[in-house]
């Protein structure tokens, strides 16, 4: 890891002692101050979550979610479906669709579309992928892909907020708050939560909004910051043109000394904590720049992941990204790529958002591992529902009985398929797994009992997987 | 970090200490305790319920024996709370929520005190009892004092003193209006003697327009009013006047009964007007979609249970999400009362999906695209662009009289001209001669001035005109009906008329092309960007079938007036041609109505004749260009008059059609059609509508809210006023006042208010007056031991409670400070900087963000743009809301985005450089500047401890610009004033950084 430059003296301990000891006649309790001393980041100094203990075995301490917002077609990802191929461009059987929500299907004639791609037996599990993935192939004996998945929600926006949160009400956690907010934070130099999004050149981009990484309810300190791919990374993170680095701590000096004097006056923990934030937003204007700065990457490492151009904004690069975050304590990385929403033209273009993710999702699960980093990672790569198994056009619509998702890292059992969908394609079938059980899942793994991780507002206690979610045993390693 | 509800707090100290000898009180005692761990699966929720047991109800918890009253020992209950036998002990040992051994004897006690029950306080009307006595008589001439004092007097709490004047009066003018007290307002009020000085105060800051801004932003989160639409594409929709309404009702004092009914039911009163329908756009605030693929009929379920949600925050205090699918767990509302409520707005004019698509047809919106409105909308009169529009004219005539003042002997030929044109051509047009064709390929002939065209459809067709040598400021296309009393090629089609321009000069062989920079037409088909419809015909614009047998003519401006040479030629092409005939003439006058090209022959006689004055003044020089600058500022102000729209803008308003059916969903699936279907009812557990008619309305809503016989509306609302005034709700949580919410710490209170309010006739500036003239109010904000030691959280207000200005206020004081602030009333969304980029991922348009470049940069927060799906970051960032769902309370968070906010956004930073300037501007030596400052930041001097190193800082922030003058020029490029004079930067520049600390202090963005 790149060592921080020297923020400068830090008058801030010594006002942050003074302020300490004006309240302490006051009894003010540890809580608002406890880890505001010390000069680097320690344990004591980071954000603590609620889960003080975990209730179970910490297996991931992070999570990457490589999100291909769109949704991909699991019927050219993961689920290889003869029967589908053989029926193709014949009428789709009623039995299946009667009575089920359709999205730009409505009121048409369904008929089978069979995959366009071959699938190949990869590694020693023999993990049936497309041949659109050949590097997520070349890995496969690490991926757990889960056939089963199914959702609630047949739109882009409400699907995104469903996985995200569990529910479609606007005002709910997103699961990278829930996470920060029940497991806290390992870096006190970097955001817990970030997200970053990239398009794809191949059409099939759909919008994704600022509400899918909201904290809702929660606190906003465990909301999303998404980090911008031209710009500065975080929002107001530079300096203001012409405040050089010494003059912005002068300025920082000042401010934190007045608000102390204040705090002898009034005598108001908001004051500490403001004091803190203060130094924090400090340091995040060092250790954001750090972070993106990937000059000091090595060649090989880019082209590992395809990389042209870091900090370009592609999904490769923000991949790389996500690993440097991931060697910095970052809790919940959430990659974008928005590219798979293919109603049309899925032939030419599902194969382009392939190309664009694929090598750069494999060379991140394997630079995790090499760093010994996936052993306590956990990786997500899905989207927000699949695709039909009926054509519509020369595409496929939305589709939420049955979909799939890979894992990799953190406690999950490497090398397995788990799950089915019927022999179209078209239900999860086998063993379905829910968007509460994924949730209750990768809760379980970081050590978090999704039943006890409650939030109370609005009269209630809630909760990411609602009154649901079963965690899927079977998976775990 | 706050948190609003602690739980521990409210067992301490909302309720009073327990002692044995004090009889329990159901409400406040035990019912918290059952319902939080009971109700769950013993409660008013059917489906959930085990063993049949429910223990909500007296009568049939005694059925099923689950206690003997008066004999705790007997009691089932009792036992079960004390069993070790895991299947045996309550609740269950997998239970999330487990009892005290102190809620244990709680519920022995009041089984021993005979088990009584009450009804939830909450669904009760409220009475108004006496204030209590108190033995300090200043405490006990405002009731609301004699009830906080008589509990401060129980608990042994001394209250604190009155704050000092310049504190008061910066908390009650942040409080009020959000802005800042100024200097001299301070130094009035604390030179006031007079016994009313501080009611003086409250009744001048009540009276400003700027009450009703501060007071509208917690009422557009409860109701959750945004710019956009919220769902996929978030495109613009139109509601600004709604907006101004809510503003506008809070100044003059709308009784809150009659607000509430003109929003629920502004189409529906009998005294229905475009204000009132202005305000029934309430009902059209919640999320929309245009996204393809949705399926209409989910989509208006969506909006319905929104509808039921807001209805339910805003108004009842009641958590109705949950019934959306099942009856309430907690709470007595069911699954039908919640579509009951969706049935007041099944006859709201809406669609599920705001497009039509192949696969979800919808002939009412044929042709709608991503650039559309969302309908219903109607247009009405926006007193700020009125004014904008009459100031920005001002301001161009004013400009263009001071050119033609200096103009002399250029003005009179151009007098001349003109004077000898309107002679020539009596109509104001001179009919432009279209050179006939060289041979049948062209597609046209010309015959008396009328040009009839054979080519086919969808070709290129060029015209060219050889106007007489002189000035044309503007062109005019007629349609010509040559062809079966139609204009149009063909009579079954409509027509695309797009349209290119070129000057060819006599001289050259190049025609060079010429835009127009106004245009307007007697009819069109309209057009949208991003919601607002497209001023004039631009370069091209649609007709119907209809419209082409009409006599229609467009004009257009163009950017520069010409000057036409003898041979010069005007090439008009018409792409791809739908039309079949026109005519074409030329002026070097402009119309003064675009969209009614035609010359008033009073106002020709005065234009050729008449005294040279502003309006003469403008022909000239829009006609000449005579005077450069004032031309090109000329044509900037003629885009901002245009944009004003004559003062009317679009607003989405309720319409009735009739009712859809709305049905019960059982798990709130839509797809789902066994349920009920059900009518527009109250609640069935409070009083019933009553309206004597087959069906109750909105309007029955809005007055069966407001009535003397409801028992949440006034509570809740008086509640979240009294939790802006103080900080946190007598009952702490204001959106909930249901059976898991907090008894409150203060009820007779609560209820004395609830009453006062609605018998006072629904007076909110009463209300406000009532809490802000208060002892309660008017104390200090200085924390003191013993108050921390018995009550942290302030609930029993010995104290204020200092609070951090919300999102948009901290933006207003910032610019206020600086002197920057624009305060105008009302008008658009302004869009103030914004990091480049952010709305990279929406879609449908793709959306850009241009910045404001005028004075609406420094317009207030209230009016930002509101982006549902990206909120701007500085509001985001202070926990604004992205108004999704009805909101009635903002947590406030305390995190390093505030302060890299604070510290380097841009519109930060040029607050503190423009004040700097302002600063220096006003002289005196640099302690005098900064005590100056302090004054206008915080309404007080600075200390000597404080001002020692911020001076410090100055004299090195000086010699560090003095060594880099390269960077203070860098700094003080920021923000749109013209960088100051080369002397001045390094002093501003280090001005900039002093006023940058003190923008940036607590102390700053608090009010004490």
């Amino acid at each position: 890891m790149n060592k921080t430059p020297d923020p400068g003296p830090r008058t801030s301990d010594v006002l942050l002692r003074r302020a300490f000891l004006s309240r302490a006649a006051y009894g003010f309790g540890g809580l608002a101050l406890a880890g505001l001393f010390g000069g680097t980041a320690s344990a004591d100094e980071r954000w603590r979550g609620v889960i003080t203990k975990p209730h179970h075995p910490v297996k991931a301490k992070r999570i990457i979610h490589l999100c291909m917002a769109g949704g991909p077609s699991h019927l050219e990802t993961f689920d290889f479906k003869q029967a589908l191929k053989d029926l193709h461009d014949k009428p789709f059987p009623d039995s299946f669709t009667k009575g089920q929500q359709l999205a730009q299907l409505q009121n048409t004639t369904l008929k089978a579309r069979g995959p366009f791609t071959e699938f190949k037996k990869w590694g020693k599990s023999g993990q049936e992928i497309s041949t659109l993935f050949p590097h997520l192939g070349s890995i496969a004996d690490e991926l757990c892909i889960i056939r089963s998945m199914h959702t609630e929600q047949i739109n882009h926006d409400t699907a995104h907020a469903f996985m995200n949160t569990g529910s479609i009400i606007k005002g709910r956690p997103s699961w990278g708050s829930w996470m920060t907010y029940g497991l806290g934070s390992e870096t006190q130099d970097l955001p817990g939560f970030v997200v970053m999004t990239s398009q794809g050149k191949g059409g099939g981009a759909q919008p994704v909004s600022a509400r899918q990484w909201s904290s809702g309810f929660l606190p906003s300190k465990f909301q999303g910051i998404q980090f911008q791919s031209k710009g500065d990374a975080v929002h107001y993170v530079a300096n203001p043109a012409g405040v050089d680095h010494s003059m912005q701590r002068g300025v920082i000096d000042e401010v934190n000394r007045l608000n102390g004097l204040l705090d002898a006056r009034i005598h108001d923990p908001e004051i500490a904590t403001r004091i803190s934030q203060y130094e924090m937003a400090f340091r995040m204007q060092t250790s954001v720049p750090d972070l993106t700065d990937m000059s000091k990457e090595p060649k090989d490492v880019l082209e590992r992941y395809g990389i042209k151009k870091p900090g370009d904004g592609t999904f490769a690069s923000n991949c790389l990204l996500a690993r440097r975050m991931a060697e910095r304590g970052v809790r919940f990385i959430q990659l974008y790529h928005r590219a798979w929403d293919h109603h049309g033209d899925i032939e030419k273009n599902m194969p382009i958002a392939a190309e664009e993710t694929d090598k750069a999702s494999a060379a991140l699960i394997m630079d995790l591992k090499e760093r010994g980093l996936l052993d306590d990672t956990l990786v997500l790569w899905g989207g927000e529902f699949g695709r039909t198994p009926m054509g519509q056009g020369s595409g496929r619509d939305h589709h939420i009985l049955g979909f799939s998702v890979a894992l990799a890292g953190g406690g999950i059992k490497p090398g397995i398929t788990f799950g089915g969908t019927d022999e179209l394609g078209y239900k999860a079938v086998d063993h379905p797994v829910s968007v509460h059980d994924l949730h209750a899942t990768m809760l379980h793994l970081c050590g978090i009992d999704h039943l006890k991780l409650t939030y109370r507002t609005q009269g209630r206690d809630f909760r990411l997987t609602d009154v649901f979610g079963e965690v899927v045993k079977p998976i775990l390693a | 970090m706050k948190h609003l509800i602690p739980c521990l707090l409210f067992a301490t100290i909302a309720a009073p200490a327990l002692n044995a000898a004090e009889k329990l009180s159901y409400n406040r005692d035990v019912r918290p305790i059952l319902s939080d761990t009971c109700f769950k699966c013993h409660g008013p929720d059917k489906a959930n319920r085990k063993g049949k047991l429910r223990l909500d109800e007296r009568e049939a918890a005694l059925a099923k024996e689950a206690f003997v009253p008066g004999k705790p020992a007997d009691s089932e209950l009792v036992k079960r709370l004390h069993q070790s036998d895991p299947d045996e002990v309550m609740p269950p040992p997998d239970s999330v929520r487990q009892l005290t051994d102190a809620q244990k004897k709680i519920i022995a006690q009041w089984i021993a005190e005979g088990a009584t029950y009450e009804p939830h306080w909450a669904y009760i009307a409220p009475k108004r009892s006496a204030p209590p006595t108190v033995t300090d008589k200043a405490w006990s001439a405002n009731p609301l004092d004699a009830f906080i004092r008589a509990r401060l007097d129980a608990e042994k709490i001394a209250p604190s003193p009155e704050a000092d004047r310049p504190t008061l009066l910066r908390r009650l003018s942040l409080d009020l209006t959000g802005l800042p007290p100024t200097p001299a307002e301070i130094d009035t009020f604390v030179a006031d003697t007079s016994a009313d000085a501080y009611d003086q105060q409250v009744a001048r800051l009540l009276a400003s327009k700027h009450y009703g801004e501060r007071m509208a932003v917690p009422w557009l989160d409860a109701v959750r009013f945004a710019d956009t639409v919220g769902f996929h594409g978030d495109q613009n929709h139109n509601i600004f006047p709604y907006r101004d309404w809510v503003i506008g009702a809070f100044n003059r004092n709308l009784p809150f009964d009659r607000f509430t009914a003109e929003q629920l039911a502004g189409d529906l009163l009998p005294d229905a007007d475009d204000s009132t329908r202005t305000a029934s756009g309430f009902n059209r605030l919640n999320m929309m979609t245009r996204e393809g693929g949705a399926q209409p009929k989910e989509y208006l379920a969506k909006y319905t249970a929104d509808r039921v949600r807001t209805l339910g925050g805003a108004w009842l205090g009641s958590t109705l999400a949950c019934c959306e699918c099942h009856d309430h767990k907690y709470d007595p509302w069911g699954i039908k009362d919640f579509y009951q409520f969706g049935a007041f707005f099944a006859d709201v004019k809406q669609w599920g999906v705001y497009a039509d698509y192949g696969y979800s047809k919808n002939p009412d919106l044929a042709g709608y695209n991503n650039d559309y409105p969302f309908p219903p909308e109607i247009a009405v009169e926006s007193p700020y662009l009125k004014a904008r529009e009459a100031s920005l004219r001002r301001e161009r005539d004013q400009s263009a009289a001071a050119a033609a003042a200096k103009a002399g002997d250029a003005l009179k030929a151009w007098r001349t001209e003109i004077t000898t044109f309107i002679t020539a051509n009596p109509s104001g047009w001179q009919s432009a001669a279209v050179a006939a064709p060289k041979d049948d390929k062209a597609g046209f002939s010309v015959a008396d001035a009328v040009v009839t065209i054979s080519a086919k459809r969808d070709q290129d067709v060029t015209l060219r005109l050889t106007p007489a040598p002189g000035r044309v400021a503007t062109l005019r296309l007629a349609l010509a009906r040559v062809k079966d009393a139609t204009a149009g090629l063909d009579p079954k089609q409509g027509a695309r008329v797009e349209l290119k321009i070129a000057h060819k000069p006599a001289t050259s062989d190049k025609a060079h092309g010429v835009s127009a920079r106004l245009s307007g037409a007697t009819v069109k088909k309209k057009d949208y960007r991003s919601g607002a419809e497209v001023l004039g015909v631009q370069t091209g614009w649609n007709l119907t079938t209809d419209m082409l047998k009409q006599d229609h003519a467009a004009v257009w401006v163009l950017d520069r007036p010409l000057t036409l040479a003898d041979g010069d030629t005007i090439e008009l092409t018409l792409v791809k041609n739908d039309l079949a005939g026109v005519t074409l003439s030329t002026s070097p006058l402009i119309p003064p109505t675009l969209d009614q090209p035609v010359f008033d022959a009073a106002w020709l006689a005065r234009t050729a004749n008449g005294a040279v004055d502003d309006a003469l003044a403008y022909q000239w020089l829009a006609g000449t260009a005579a005077d450069q600058d004032a031309f090109g500022k000329l044509k900037d102000l003629d885009r901002e008059i245009a944009e004003c729209r004559g003062g009317m803008a679009m607003t989405a308003v309720t319409e009735q059609w009739d009712p859809i059916a709305i049905r019960v969903l059982p798990r709130g699936n839509w797809q789902d059609e066994n349920g009920e279907v059900v009518k527009p009812a109250a609640a069935h557990f409070l009083n019933q509508i009553t309206a004597d008619k087959p069906r109750a309305n909105r309007l029955d809503l809005a007055q069966w809210l407001t009535g003397a016989e409801n028992p949440l509306t006034a509570r809740v609302f008086v509640n979240r006023v009294w939790a802006q005034f103080m900080g946190v709700g007598i009952s702490a949580t204001v959106d909930d006042l249901g059976l898991q919410g907090e008894w409150p710490s203060h009820p007779e209170l609560l209820d004395w208010l609830a009453v006062e309010f609605r018998e006072k006739g629904w007076d909110v500036k009463k209300l406000v007056t009532l809490i802000v003239t208060s002892k309660t109010y008017k104390q200090s904000a200085v924390q003191r031991p013993e108050i921390l030691a018995k009550d942290p959280e302030n609930r029993l207000r010995a104290m204020q409670s200092p609070r951090r200005l919300d999102a948009e206020f901290v933006r207003d004081n910032a610019l206020a400070i600086s002197g920057l602030l624009a305060l105008e009333l009302g008008g658009p969304s302004v869009k103030p900087y914004q990091p480049p980029n952010y709305y990279t991922n929406l879609q449908f348009p793709d959306r850009d963000y241009h910045a404001e470049t005028d004075r609406n940069q420094y317009r207030r927060g209230v009016y930002m743009h509101w982006q549902r799906t990206f909120l701007h970051p500085m509001l985001a960032n202070f926990d604004a809301p992205s108004r999704d769902e009805c909101a009635v309370f903002r947590t406030q968070a305390n995190s390093p985005q505030q302060a890299l906010t604070l510290l380097n956004d841009p519109t930060f930073v040029e607050a503190a450089r423009g004040w700097a300037v302002t600063l220096i501007a006003s002289g005196g030596d640099d302690a005098a500047k900064l005590e100056r400052a302090f004054r206008t930041a915080l309404g007080r001097s600075a200390t000597a401890e404080e001002s020692g190193p911020l001076l410090k800082l100055l004299t090195k922030a000086r010699a560090a610009y003095a060594m880099q003058p390269d960077q203070a020029g860098a700094l003080l490029r920021t923000g749109l004033a013209p960088l100051p004079a080369e002397d001045q930067r390094v002093e501003v520049a280090a001005w900039t950084q002093l006023c940058r600390v003190i923008l940036n202090l607590h102390e700053t963005i608090t009010r004490l």
